[in-house]
C-alpha cells in the first residue's frame, strides 16, 4: 500500500515536472535552440528532448530543416535567428520569413516585414545522426498527439513492429494515458513487443494480456508465436498462445454474431421501408406499380437537389433548356441539415408523381391488375428515361451529413451510425403509417375503400378521391425509402430498378394487405439475407438463395404470412 | 357440342382472312426474301434483321399462349428463351475448336471441358437439351406454382423473381457459362461456317419455317377441346374446377409448352445473332416479350407475330433516329396500348368499327372515348378481394 501511494506520487510530480518544463520551453524553442547549436551531438541531444511532444508543428519544422529550408539569419544587430523562408518567391528572389522560436514574422528595426533571398542565407545543417534522432522524435510523435485516433494508430503501428526499443515510449505513454480505448491499444501493443521477448515467462504473460484483450489485430503475430514455440518446443508457451488464440476466436463468433444480426435487422429495415410503400399500393389497393422503384428513385433525386439548394446550387439540362437552381452555399451544421429537409421534401415531391400517375393512368386499371402492371412498367420506362435525360445516365453524389458518417464500435461490433438511423427511421415510418390508418380520417377512409369499394361508395365517400389520397401516400413512402436510400447507395436512373423485386417479394412473404406481415418478412428476409451472406460469403449466391426460400415459402403458406381471411371466391 | 362449335368457327371469315394473311406473309418472309438475298437484292444484314425479329415472334407466341389464352402472365419467359439459347451456345462452343480452352474457363482454372459441356459435341444431344432443359425447369416451377395455386399477379411477381435469381446465377463466373460477357465468337454449325451468308440465310428459312409450324400447332391446339378448356380457365377457373377439370394439370402444361417454344425461339437467335449472355434473361427481356404481345393483340396468334415484328421495326428505327427518345416512345406505346387499344393492332379494325357505328348511332352525343371497354378480360380479380 505504502509502496503504490509511493508510487502514484512520484508519477504525480514527475508529470508535474513535465508540464513544468513544457511550460518553460515550446517545441518551437527547443528546435530553434538546437538549430543554433555548433556541436552536432549537442544539437542530437536536444532534438531528443522532444519525445513524448505531440505538437503538430515538430513534424512541419523537422521536415522542413530535411529539405533545407530552415536559415539562421544574421540580424543587423548581430543577433542569429533561425528562420523558415516561405510562400513564393517574388521578382527578385525573395521570401517572406518567419522565426522558428516563436512563429512570428521576421520584422527589421523599423518593424516592417523582411523578406530574404535563400541564396544568400546560410542552410542549417543537419547529418546522419541528427536525421536519425529526428526519425526517433517523429516515429513516437503521433503517441502524443491531441487526437485519439492518431494515438491509437501510432501506437498499433508501433505494437506492429514489435520494435522492442519502442516499449519504454509506450510505457511512459500508459502511465499519462487518460483515454480508454488508447490505454488498451497501449497494453496490446506493449504485450505483442513482449511476444518478441527471449524470457519465455515474459511471452506467457505478454499473451496471457492478449488473451483478456482478445484483439483481431493480434492474432496472425501469436500465431507466429505459437509456430515459433512449437519449433522450439515449449509447452507453457504453446499452451498459452492456444489459449488466447482460443479467445480471440470466441470473441470472433461473437462479434460475428451479433454484427450480423445488427446488419440484418437494419437490411431488413431498408427493405421495410421500400416496400411499405408498395404493401400499401399493392397490398390495399391491388394495383401493380411497377413504377414503385421510380419513386423511389424520384425521391432520392429530391434529396440529391435538396443537398445542392444547401450548397452550390445545380444546373440541370431539361430538355435542352437548361434549368438553373440556385445554391444557399450553406456549411457546417446548417448544411448537414440538408437531410432532415430532404426527407419531408422526398415524400411530397413522390406523393404528387404518384398522385398524377394515379389520376393519368391508374384510376383507369383498378380491377384490372395484370393491365395496371403494363401500363405502369411503361411509365417505369419512361421515368427512368427522364431522369436519365435530366440527370446524366451516371450516378450522381448525394453527400451523407457528417452525422451520419461514423460508426461506434462497441465490443469490436461496429454500429454505423447510417445503419442504426435506417432501423429507426423504419420504425417512425412503420408507426406512422400505422397512425395515419388507424387514427385519422382518411386512414379510415382507405380502409374502408379497400374493404368494399362499393359499399364505401354508396355510404357518400368519395372513392376516387380517397383512391388517389391513398396512392400519393403509397408513392410518398417510397419516396421517404429513396431519400433514405440516397446516402447508402448510389443515386442513379436505375436505382428504383434494384429494389422492385425484392419490395415485391417482401410484401408476397408478408401477405398482401397486411402491414404487420411486411414488418415481419422484411426483417426475415434482411436476416436471412445477411446470414447466408456470412455463412456462404458470397452475396449473390445469397440473394438466389433468398429467392429460392421464398419460392419454397410460398408452398407451405401460398398466402404469406398473415393471412387475410376471406370468403369471396374470386 | 364442342366439336361442333369449333367446327362452325373454323371456316368464318374472321379466320379466313388470318389464315391468308398468315399464308402471304409467309410466303413472303420464308420464301420471297431469302431468294431477293441471295441474288443479292437484299442485304444479308437486313435478312438477319428480319430473322431475329422471327425469333422474338415466336418468344411472344409463347407469351401468348399462356398469357392470351390461359391469363398466366409469366415474366419469366425470357429466362426459358436464354436458355435454349444457352444450350445451343454449348454446342456452338465446342465446334469452335481449337486447343486452348476459352477465357471463361481458363479464369476458373480449368485446362479441361467441364464434365456437363462433355456431351454438347454432339447436335442432336444439344437439340434435345434444347427442348428438355428450360421444359424441366418449367416444370418444376410450375408444378410449385400451380400447386400451391398461385395465380394472376403473383403468378407474374413469382416468375420474375426465378428470372432475376437466374440472372443473378448467370452473371457469375463461377457458374462457367461465360458470366458476364456469355457465349460468342461462334465459328461452325453442323460442319458449315455459321457467319456464311449461305448458312445465315438457311437459319432464316429454318426459324420462319418453325415460326409458321408454331404457329399452325398452336392453332390447331387452340381449335380443340383442350384449346376450349385453356380459355375457359381463363375466363373463370373456378367454374372450370367446380366442372371437374383439374385446372393445374391444364396449367401445368401450358406453361411448359410455352417454355419449350420460347427455348426454341432462343436457340435459333443465338443461331442467327451469334452471341448469348445473361443480359437476355433479365425481366426488361420478359416485359419486352409481353409489349409485343399487348401491342399486337393478345388471346389471337397472329397478333404476338405483327407485335414482335412491328415494336422491333419501330425500335430499330427510333433508336437510330431518336436514341435518347427510344424507352419514352416504347413506355408512352405501353400506356397508350394498355389504355387506349386494350386488344392491340389485330383487334384495332373491330375497335374503330365500333366507334364508327357508335358515332352513326348517336350522331351529335359521340364524345365518350373508348378509354375502359367493359368487355376486356377480366381475368384477375384478386384485386377486389377485401383486405382486413
Amino acid at each position: 500500500m505504502k509502496a503504490l501511494s509511493r508510487l502514484l506520487s512520484l508519477t504525480l510530480i514527475s508529470g508535474l515536472l513535465c508540464s513544468v518544463s513544457l511550460l518553460a520551453e515550446t517545441p518551437r524553442e527547443t528546435i530553434a535552440k538546437a538549430a543554433l547549436n555548433e556541436d552536432s551531438a549537442k544539437k542530437r541531444e536536444i532534438i531528443t528532448t522532444l519525445v513524448g511532444q505531440g505538437d503538430e508543428v515538430i513534424k512541419t519544422l523537422m521536415d522542413d530543416w530535411k529539405a533545407d529550408k530552415l536559415f539562421i539569419h544574421t540580424t543587423a544587430a548581430g543577433e542569429k535567428v533561425v528562420v523558415r523562408l516561405q510562400d513564393d518567391k517574388d521578382d527578385a528572389g525573395t521570401q517572406s520569413a518567419v522565426r522558428v522560436d516563436d512563429g512570428a514574422t521576421l520584422k527589421d528595426a523599423s518593424g516592417s516585414p523582411l523578406r530574404l533571398v535563400a541564396k544568400e542565407q546560410k542552410a542549417v545543417e543537419h547529418d546522419r545522426g541528427l536525421r536519425n534522432a529526428m526519425k526517433a522524435v517523429l516515429d513516437l510523435l503521433d503517441l502524443s498527439s491531441p487526437d485519439a485516433k492518431k494515438r491509437i494508430q501510432a501506437v498499433e503501428t508501433l505494437g506492429a513492429a514489435q520494435n522492442a526499443e519502442k516499449l519504454p515510449a509506450l510505457e511512459a505513454r500508459a502511465k499519462v494515458e487518460q483515454d480508454p480505448e488508447v490505454l488498451r491499444e497501449l497494453k496490446e501493443a506493449a504485450a505483442l513487443i513482449n511476444l518478441k521477448n527471449s524470457s519465455d515467462d515474459v511471452k506467457v504473460a505478454a499473451l496471457k494480456d492478449l488473451k483478456e484483450l482478445h484483439a483481431f489485430s493480434s492474432y496472425d503475430l501469436i500465431k507466429a508465436t505459437l509456430k515459433e514455440a512449437e519449433t522450439a518446443s515449449k509447452a507453457p508457451v504453446v499452451s498459452a498462445a492456444k489459449d488466447a488464440l482460443a479467445a480471440i476466436d470466441s470473441h470472433r463468433t461473437f462479434v460475428d454474431f451479433f454484427g450480423t444480426i445488427f446488419r440484418g435487422i437494419s437490411t431488413g429495415s431498408i427493405l421495410l421501408i421500400a416496400a411499405l410503400g408498395l404493401a400499401i399500393t399493392f397490398g390495399l389497393m391491388g394495383v401493380i406499380n411497377m413504377a414503385h422503384g421510380e419513386m423511389i428513385a424520384v425521391g432520392a433525386y429530391t434529396t440529391y437537389i435538396v443537398q445542392n439548394i444547401f450548397g452550390a446550387g445545380v444546373t440541370i439540362p431539361l430538355f435542352g433548356l437548361s434549368l438553373a437552381i440556385p445554391g444557399m452555399h450553406a456549411t457546417g451544421a446548417w448544411y448537414n441539415s440538408y437531410f432532415l429537409f430532404a426527407i419531408p421534401a422526398s415524400f411530397f415531391t413522390a406523393a404528387l408523381v404518384g398522385i398524377a400517375l394515379e389520376r393519368g393512368i391508374i384510376q383507369f386499371l383498378y380491377r384490372r391488375p395484370l393491365e395496371s402492371l403494363l401500363a405502369t412498367w411503361g411509365v417505369s420506362l419512361l421515368l427512368q428515361q427522364v431522369f436519365r435525360l435530366t440527370f446524366g445516365a451516371n450516378n450522381v453524389q448525394v453527400g451523407s451529413p457528417s452525422w451520419l458518417s461514423g460508426n461506434w464500435t462497441i465490443s469490436d461490433i461496429i454500429f454505423n451510425w447510417n445503419r442504426v438511423f435506417v432501423i429507426g427511421f423504419a420504425i417512425f415510418i412503420v408507426f406512422g403509417t400505422y397512425l395515419v390508418l388507424t387514427k385519422t380520417s382518411l386512414g379510415l377512409l382507405m380502409r374502408a375503400v379497400m374493404q368494399n369499394r362499393n359499399m364505401a361508395a354508396c355510404m357518400g365517400i368519395r372513392t376516387s378521391r380517397v383512391n388517389m389520397l391513398t396512392f400519393g401516400f403509397g408513392s410518398g413512402l417510397a419516396g421517404l425509402a429513396g431519400a433514405f436510400l440516397s446516402q447508402i447507395t448510389n443515386t442513379g436512373p436505375s436505382l428504383g430498378q434494384s429494389y422492385i423485386v425484392e419490395c415485391f417479394m417482401t410484401v408476397v412473404v408478408g401477405g398482401v394487405g397486411n402491414i404487420a406481415g411486411t414488418v415481419t418478412s422484411a426483417v426475415g428476409i434482411g436476416m436471412a439475407d445477411q446470414s447466408i451472406q456470412q455463412i456462404l460469403l458470397n452475396p449473390v449466391m445469397g440473394k438466389i438463395l433468398v429467392l429460392v426460400g421464398i419460392i419454397l415459402f410460398l408452398q407451405w403458406r401460398p398466402a404469406g404470412i398473415f393471412v387475410t381471411r376471406s370468403r369471396s371466391l374470386d | 357440342m364442342s366439336m361442333s362449335l369449333v367446327g362452325n368457327n373454323f371456316f368464318n371469315k374472321r379466320r379466313t382472312i388470318e389464315f391468308a394473311a398468315v399464308g402471304i406473309i409467309g410466303v413472303l418472309m420464308v420464301v420471297v426474301l431469302p431468294l431477293l438475298n441471295s441474288l443479292n437484292l437484299m442485304s444479308n444484314f437486313w435478312l438477319g434483321v428480319i430473322g431475329k425479329y422471327l425469333c422474338y415472334a415466336i418468344l411472344a407466341i409463347s407469351v401468348d399462349m399462356l398469357w392470351g389464352y390461359m391469363g398466366l402472365l409469366s415474366l419469366g419467359q425470357a429466362l426459358f428463351f436464354s436458355l435454349g439459347g444457352y444450350m445451343l451456345g454449348m454446342y456452338l462452343m465446342r465446334m469452335i475448336g481449337g486447343e486452348t480452352m476459352p477465357t471463361f474457363l481458363n479464369m476458373q482454372g480449368y485446362t479441361d471441358w467441364p464434365w456437363f459441356f462433355g456431351p454438347f459435341t454432339s447436335f442432336p444431344f444439344a437439340m434435345l437439351m434444347v427442348l428438355i432443359v428450360p421444359g424441366i425447369v418449367a416444370l418444376v416451377f410450375g408444378f410449385l406454382a400451380f400447386r400451391s395455386r398461385i395465380k394472376g399477379v403473383y403468378f407474374s411477381i413469382l416468375t420474375q423473381a426465378l428470372t432475376y435469381a437466374a440472372a443473378l446465377q448467370f452473371f457469375r463466373n463461377d457458374m462457367l457459362m461465360g458470366g458476364n460477357n456469355g457465349f460468342t465468337d461462334f465459328k461452325f454449325i453442323l460442319g458449315h461456317d455459321i457467319r456464311s451468308a449461305d448458312t445465315q440465310r438457311i437459319l432464316y428459312i429454318i426459324t420462319g419455317v418453325v415460326l409458321i409450324g408454331i404457329y399452325g400447332m398452336c392453332r390447331w391446339l387452340n381449335g380443340t377441346k383442350f384449346g376450349l378448356v385453356q380459355r375457359a380457365i381463363r375466363d373463370s377457373e373456378n367454374r372450370v374446377l367446380f366442372s371437374g377439370y383439374a385446372a393445374a394439370h391444364y396449367k401445368l402444361f401450358i406453361f411448359v409448352l410455352s417454355a419449350v417454344v420460347a427455348a426454341i425461339g432462343g436457340a435459333l437467335y443465338v443461331a442467327q445473332v451469334q452471341i448469348i449472355n445473361p443480359a437476355e434473361m433479365q425481366v426488361d427481356k420478359s416485359l419486352d416479350a409481353v409489349v409485343w404481345v399487348a401491342v399486337g393483340g393478345r388471346g389471337t396468334l397472329l397478333g404476338p407475330i405483327i407485335g414482335a415484328i412491328s415494336v422491333n421495326a419501330l425500335k430499330s428505327w427510333a433508336t437510330n433516329v431518336f436514341p435518347d427518345a427510344w424507352l419514352i416512345i416504347l413506355g408512352g406505346l405501353f400506356v397508350l396500348v394498355v389504355l387506349f387499344m386494350p386488344k392491340g393492332i389485330v383487334g384495332l379494325p373491330a375497335q374503330l368499327m365500333g366507334v364508327w357505328k357508335r358515332y352513326q348511332a348517336k350522331r351529335p352525343a359521340a364524345d365518350e372515348t373508348p378509354v375502359s371497354l367493359p368487355e376486356t378480360s377480366t381475368t384477375e380479380s384478386s384485386a377486389s378481394s377485401p383486405a382486413k
